[in-house]
């Protein structure tokens, strides 16, 4: 952040201090990648940054739509099971666009994955990230830590309870490492309590959360708000008092 | 790169057939690789079910180089919690993931 220079005796320079302190091998391989696409006329800053806003809007909804359809309209869920690329179309949803041969690193195979009672689907990708992004969006910040990679495959009961979802040991948890081509997502059971629900409804609480995998549907719930386990014995000092206190 | 043929790759990619089906048991097989494979440390050598059928395509092992190759059947294999990892303590559990032709045997 800039201090304003002082004026008058006594005052030194001030140089700004760097709004960013790191920067990742990756981050620059990219913007190298993105300047020299950019110099041979590959595609325009403009196309880029068009591009760029565009995936970053896409959310949930039309996976929340496609759950939604799923459980009310049983020749759809069917369709879905069998062809789940093709059955996106009906929410609006064409894996191919815009390029015509899908979007980077999200390719044409998707696959919905139907929990029961006694079956618990949950999506991981150990190796990177891969997520289902034209029908989910970008993936959340968890997803893609190492933190969740490479504990979910090995604890996976442990790590959807720190998302506040633990299940008897008598259902089965099917931990999908996406690894390759197929990109896929969960379709929760319908909970109990949402009979003669309009689609809307159903759609309000399939959030995407339910779609990984680390949270179930139910009446009431919109939102993905993870539980904040707060210290038992917080360290108390004058100034945090001062700061807690602001 | 293409000039990087060894016997089993071809200039001309062509389907391998499939030899396996959903139902048949297969054990992750432990191929060398060299700098990159999508195959995971922690399922080779493990035997699973084959699940699904999914598309056919190059490995990822030479499609990440640029090299021609066979194009092989991809499958989701299913396995065990209990046959993954060491003292797994929960009997029902399962894992599933993905793997070229190749990288199974039957079992």
């Amino acid at each position: 952040m800039q201090k304003a220079h002082e004026h008058g005796g006594g005052g030194h320079d001030h140089k700004a201090a760097p709004t960013v302190e790191e920067i990742t091998d990756f981050e620059i391989l990219e913007i190298a990648v993105r300047e020299l696409a950019i110099e041979h006329g590959l595609f325009t800053a403009e196309d880029h940054r068009r591009f760029t806003e565009w995936a970053e809007s896409v959310g949930p909804a039309a996976g929340s739509r496609l759950v939604a359809k799923a459980w009310t309209d049983p020749a759809f869920k069917a369709r879905l099971l069998e062809d789940g690329t093709n059955a996106c179309k009906e929410v609006g949803v064409d894996w191919a666009e815009p390029t015509g041969f899908g979007t980077p690193s999200d390719y044409m195979n998707f696959r919905v994955l139907e929990d029961t009672p006694t079956l618990h689907h949950v999506i991981v990708c150990t190796l990177c990230s891969c997520y289902p992004r034209p029908l989910l969006g970008m993936s959340p910040e968890w997803y893609r830590s190492t933190n969740y990679r490479r504990r979910l495959v090995r604890w996976p009961r442990e790590v959807l309870a720190e998302f506040g979802l633990i299940l008897p040991p008598e259902v089965e948890i099917r931990v999908e490492d996406s690894n390759q081509k197929c990109r896929f997502m969960v379709l929760p059971a319908r909970p109990s309590g949402t009979e003669n629900w309009t689609v809307e409804e159903l759609a309000a609480i399939v959030t995407r959360d339910c779609m990984i995998g680390v949270a179930l549907p139910r009446p009431g719930r919109t939102a993905d708000i993870h539980p904040v386990h707060k210290a038992r014995r917080p360290v108390q000092s004058s100034s945090q008092h001062e700061r807690a206190a602001g | 790169m293409s000039e990087n043929k060894t016997t089993e790759t071809s200039r001309k990619p062509d389907n391998s057939p499939a030899r396996f089906k959903v139902g048949d048991r297969v054990r992750v097989t432990d191929l060398p690789n060299m700098f990159y494979s999508r195959t995971q440390l922690y399922a080779r050598g493990v035997t699973g079910t084959i699940a699904a059928c999914t598309y056919q395509d190059l490995i990822p092992e030479h499609e990440a180089f640029n090299w021609d190759g066979r194009i092989e059947q991809f499958y989701i294999v299913r396995f065990r919690q209990k046959d993954l990892w060491e003292e797994y303590p929960y009997e029902n559990d399962t894992l599933q993931t993905e793997f070229p032709d190749r990288w199974l045997d039957p079992a």
